[in-house]
């Protein structure tokens, strides 16, 4: 007697036309949530946590201010000196009246530095700040 | 006599398109952020050139006094408090003046020394906030019977002018 072997009919293969259309809604999906990097951050900070914290909606309406641990400045691609963040931030106010600081500050730096560049934010008019910080959970 | 032949149909290869796609995919992903940008929202005052200031007098009662030194300890109104308890004391005085006009709402003053750590600037300013939030919470919970942020626009107008969020940053002095 000879024995058959039972196989199903159907084929073993796992369809693979549809993964390009899988992979693009994947992509769109990013494309959509995310922001393109724009800058490089060259100073080493860690921001402190905080509870009472609220989201900024628009990511298009913030500049930032990286303040590291050696208490170096960085605005927009590069290392700034206190004395340029006036004129630097009165341009960027000039272009969008709407701007909104965001402070990335390490948790170590003094508050005589913060002082220092809030007095010269206020002097360019960029009024809106925001201490960045973490959920404290 | 032509002999006809079977001509193959013309495909295009899409075996590659998935390849192809996540490494586009890749190439997002990397060079996008995804971060959200969460933080403490503060304004700024104006800038006014020291020989123009004008100093106002504030009804003690009104003023609540956040002073920081250097070594991280906190005074609220001149009495010694862990950073933690600034909340659980400014919240009943915000609200025992819920129902005052706005010009006798309570006003948080923080001071810091210039050496003082921003880590411990931001937990004090951190409580500060965490008291007014909380207050227009209970609030609007009392009165509309949700969260402040459930609320719609004209009742968070009408909880905003109740409760405003009045915080004034001294500037350090100068480290004698």
């Amino acid at each position: 007697m000879k024995f058959q072997k039972k196989r199903a009919g159907t084929k073993q293969e796992i369809p693979t036309a549809s993964m390009p259309d899988i992979v693009f809604m994947l992509l769109l999906f990013f494309m959509v949530t995310t922001t393109l990097r724009e800058v490089d951050v060259l100073v080493d900070f860690k921001l402190p946590e905080a509870k009472a914290i609220e989201k900024i909606e628009n990511k298009r309406l913030i500049s930032y201010i990286w303040v590291g641990k050696d208490g170096r400045i960085q605005i927009n691609d590069s290392i700034t000196k206190l004395e340029d963040v006036k004129s630097l931030m009165y341009t960027k106010v000039q272009a969008l009246p709407s701007l909104i600081v965001s402070m990335r500050i390490d948790k170590g730096a003094n508050m005589g530095l913060v002082t220092d560049i809030q007095q010269e934010l206020r002097k360019a008019y960029a009024l809106r700040i925001n201490y960045s910080t973490n959920i404290k959970i | 006599m032509i002999k006809k032949r079977k001509l193959k149909d013309a495909e295009i290869p899409t075996s590659s398109m998935a390849d192809i796609a996540f490494l586009l995919l890749l190439f997002f992903l990397v060079a996008t952020t995804i971060d959200v940008d969460t933080g403490i929202g503060l304004t700024l005052p104006e800038y006014i050139p020291p020989e123009e200031i004008k100093q106002v007098e504030v009804p003690k009662d009104r003023m609540a006094a956040v002073l920081i030194n250097e070594n991280g300890d906190v005074l609220v109104d001149g009495k010694p408090t862990p950073v933690g308890k600034i909340k659980d004391n400014l919240k009943p005085r915000i609200e025992s003046k819920i129902s005052l006009p706005s010009n006798k709402k309570l006003i948080v003053s923080i001071k810091t020394d210039r050496k003082t750590n921003y880590n411990i600037y931001i937990q004090a300013l951190d409580q500060v906030k965490l008291a007014y939030f909380e207050s227009r919470d209970e609030y609007s919970n009392a009165n509309y019977g949700k969260r402040y942020k459930d609320l719609d626009a004209d009742q968070q107008k009408d909880v905003k002018e109740k409760i405003p969020i009045i915080i004034s940053l001294a500037e350090p002095e100068a480290v004698k």
